[in-house]
């Protein structure tokens, strides 16, 4: 069995440094979505379902409908019920002339049973044929033709073709058109079929897209199943290629057969109508190409086995697989490059091979793209898939040594071979440091390897303590580990002894992961000291203080400087005074009149009022008092002014 | 060469202290008086530092604007510029500089901090 698994999922998967899950036994077809071509198929019906699809379709029968459901789904499936003798008396039996639904159950039953005829009275004919009318629901058109046709009695085409059309017009929902175009397929070829046809198209865009991986119609599963069944059944009956594209097919495919476990016996006849309809119409076969066993290859088991079937897991007649190019995907180098035909091994299962191994890959994930031709009704049959490549791997050259740091001993080093331990331990102290070399290689080629993980673990069996340090390759593929014993000390917590060194190897490509014991390793740390117990910090003591910090005062200059300056900035007010002096300004033009007086007052004022501004007043106060020492002056100073200029202009008065 | 400098400034003293009006000497004394105190506080700046900056600025401030106002105030009293300021006696120039001196001193004392 084999399980296809969507191709994201298993991308993440291999970058795991773990191998694969072995729980699945099926697992990893590797199956990578890469561009248009790429969709495939991640779900159909494997041997295992399609086993459990029959058991729930072979059900002891209840009434007429599940009879119906489940003689004619396992003949979908291409099967018979067990007893049909019995099948067909438990029809006869349950049938009630007088019911479409009845009727159509029990006919559409005895179809699939051999050799069970429906006994039929003319007034039932007369009730079916009344029934086509567009009058009629859909479903009672879809029973009344699919009766009349199962028992073969003649159909007006024409005049169902223009009932359905006024049914779809009236009904216009998803399950009445799926309806329409599986009655439309019973009808006689003659008939305009072309206008229902074109239902097809429209229920397509009605599809919902999840993901680009399912499409679906929010009616249900059974609506979507149905759906393919119908369009399928009335493309095949008309010939002509049903408006599907490919990557639609697949979509389809996906969310028809994503589910497992079914509801009713409903849900899984849609189901294996759908199979059926997709394993055998006329235009679109989807493939499913999957890996028998786990995609892998290795010297041991050297072929590739794909498993090449339809959806039913039914192997496809006269095809050929062949591998169009394979490359490495981490370097990108191309490893096939013409194509491979497989050969087919076993035909009835549909089994082909090829032996990857002849064209000697390196060990790692390769990246396959797979043809499927000689149909031209395949679908999905350009599969990318990757595959891995496991090897065994070798140790070769273990050498271990304890080196002097001052190098004034010469080294001595013990060779180790695997899985062998070496017979005498090794000890180092702080001056000495500990070393390790080796070489990995491919035991089947003899290429060097560099694993993903190639680690050196020291374990003390008394503390139980384990370090683990990661070795490294040199450009020569050579791993060397060199262990300082007084550097690395913190890491031992400095805990002197005997430690058992082992060397563990893994990678998912490699066949044979190693975890080997190589050798026993005494380290002695030069101060043992026991581990200081850390005092609980105590963390509600009070924060000291925040002070805040005032700036630093600008450096002043000397007093004498400053004292200096001030004297000399109010020293031109003295030479202002002796030049007047010589100019012979004089203060005898002074009058002592109210106004004069008044005046010069004012003035002194206003700068002693400049002054205490200076020193205590804020604005709005000064101008306050300016105000009123400045009208005082103003008018003193006016009339003043205004005499002095009658003096001047009548110097005589 | 040096002569005929010197010729030339006593021509100049000669001439200014015959004719011009002792009134507009009396400023004159005046405008030197603020330009070198003006010129003292700059030479502070530049030799100690411009330390209270704003004192600095109101002082020097100060000192441009008396010495502004002073040369407004000589350039309305002058007689030989009596045809241009004809509707402005001495007397309101005089009252116009002393109305400008207290508005400017006001925003200087304000700006001295």
């Amino acid at each position: 069995m084999s399980v296809l698994r969507k191709a994201h999922f298993q991308y993440k998967e291999l970058f795991l440094d773990s191998p694969p899950p072995t729980g699945l036994h099926c697992v990893v077809l590797l199956a990578l979505a890469l561009g248009a071509q790429a969709l495939t198929p991640s779900h159909h019906l494997s041997p295992a379902d399609l086993d459990r699809l029959k058991a729930f379709l072979n059900q002891p029968f209840t009434d007429l409908e599940s009879a119906y459901y489940s003689i004619v789904g396992l003949s979908k499936l291409g099967i018979a019920v067990s007893d049909e003798h019995a099948a067909c008396q438990f029809l006869k039996s349950q049938l009630d002339p007088s019911n479409i639904d009845s009727l159509f159950f029990a006919s559409e039953a005895s179809q699939a049973l051999s050799g069970c005829q429906i006994p039929l009275s003319n007034e039932t004919r007369d009730l079916l044929l009344a029934a086509v009318s567009e009058d009629s629901t859909m479903s009672q058109i879809h029973r009344s033709v699919s009766t009349l046709s199962s028992l073969g009695l003649p159909v007006a085409s024409q005049e169902v073709v223009s009932a359905l059309t006024t049914r779809i017009t009236k009904e216009d929902n998803v399950l009445a058109i799926i309806l329409a175009l599986q009655t439309a397929s019973r009808l006689s070829q003659q008939a305009e079929l072309g206008g229902i046809l074109e239902e097809i198209e429209d229920l397509a865009a009605r599809l919902d897209d999840l993901g680009g991986i399912y499409l679906q119609f929010e009616e249900g599963l059974e609506a979507t199943a149905h759906f393919v069944t119908a369009a399928y059944a009335l493309s095949d009956h008309v010939d002509i290629e049903p408006p599907l594209k490919e990557d639609q097919v697949v979509q389809l495919v996906n969310s028809v057969f994503s589910k497992k476990s079914w509801d009713s016996l409903s849900e899984a006849f849609s189901v294996a109508s759908a199979a059926a309809a997709f394993s055998g119409n006329r235009f679109h076969i989807p493939v499913v190409v999957t890996s028998q066993g786990p995609a892998a290859v290795s010297h041991r088991q050297p072929m590739l086995q794909l498993q090449v079937t339809d959806i039913l897991s039914q192997p496809l007649p006269s095809i050929s697989v062949q591998v169009e190019s394979a490359h490495a995907v981490a370097s990108k180098s191309v490893v096939l490059s013409q194509a491979h035909v497989l050969s087919s091994i076993f035909v009835p299962s549909g089994i082909f091979e090829l032996n990857f191994m002849d064209s000697q890959p390196a060990s790692g994930y390769y990246q396959f793209a797979v043809a499927v031709t000689g149909d031209s009704r395949l679908v999905a049959n350009h599969v990318e898939m990757k595959v891995k490549v496991s090897t065994e791997v070798a140790i070769n050259n273990m050498d271990l040594s304890v080196v002097d740091k001052d190098q004034s001993i010469g080294t001595k080093t013990t060779r180790v071979e695997y899985p062998s331990k070496a017979k005498t331990s090794f000890t180092a102290d702080s001056h000495q440091n500990f070393a390790m070399s080796f070489q990995l290689v491919d035991v089947n080629t003899g290429v060097e390897l560099t694993p993903h993980q190639t680690f050196v673990r020291l374990h003390n069996q008394k503390t139980g303590q384990e370090v683990v340090f990661v070795a490294e390759p040199d450009s020569k593929n050579v791993y060397k580990f060199e262990l300082d014993t007084a550097e690395r000390k913190s890491e031992f917590d400095s805990i002197s002894g005997t430690y058992a060194l082992y060397l563990i190897v893994g990678d998912a490509t490699l066949e044979n992961p190693i975890l080997w014991n190589v050798a026993d390793v005494v380290l002695k740390f030069l101060d043992e000291e026991i581990p200081s117990v850390i005092q609980p910090k105590n963390l509600y003591v009070p924060k000291p203080e925040i002070k805040h910090l005032f700036r630093d005062p600008e450096k002043k200059p000397p007093t004498v400087v400053s004292n200096t300056f001030t004297a000399l900035v109010l020293s031109p007010l003295l030479l202002l005074f002796i030049l007047w002096i010589k100019l012979g300004a004089n203060i005898s033009n002074f009058s002592f009149t109210p106004s004069c007086i008044l005046f010069h007052l004012g003035h002194a004022a206003m700068l002693g009022l400049m002054y205490v501004y200076w020193t205590q007043l804020n604005m709005f106060q000064t101008l306050k008092y300016l105000a009123i020492i400045g009208s005082l002056t103003f008018l003193a100073g006016n009339r003043m002014l205004a005499q002095k200029a009658v003096k001047r202009y009548r110097p005589g008065c | 060469m040096s002569n005929s400098v010197i010729s030339v400034v006593s021509r100049f003293l000669d001439e200014y202290s015959s004719s011009t009006p002792r009134r507009l000497k009396v400023v004159d004394a005046y405008l030197l008086y603020i330009l070198l105190t003006g010129g003292l506080q700059f030479l502070y700046c530049l030799l100690v530092g411009t330390f209270p900056f704003n004192s600095f600025l109101s002082g020097f401030i100060s000192c441009v604007g008396s010495f502004i106002l002073a040369v407004c105030l000589r350039i309305q009293i002058n007689p030989q510029n009596k045809a241009e300021f004809l509707s402005i006696s001495p007397e309101r120039a005089f009252a116009d500089f002393l109305f400008a001196h207290t508005v400017l001193h006001l925003v200087v004392i304000n700006f001295v901090g």
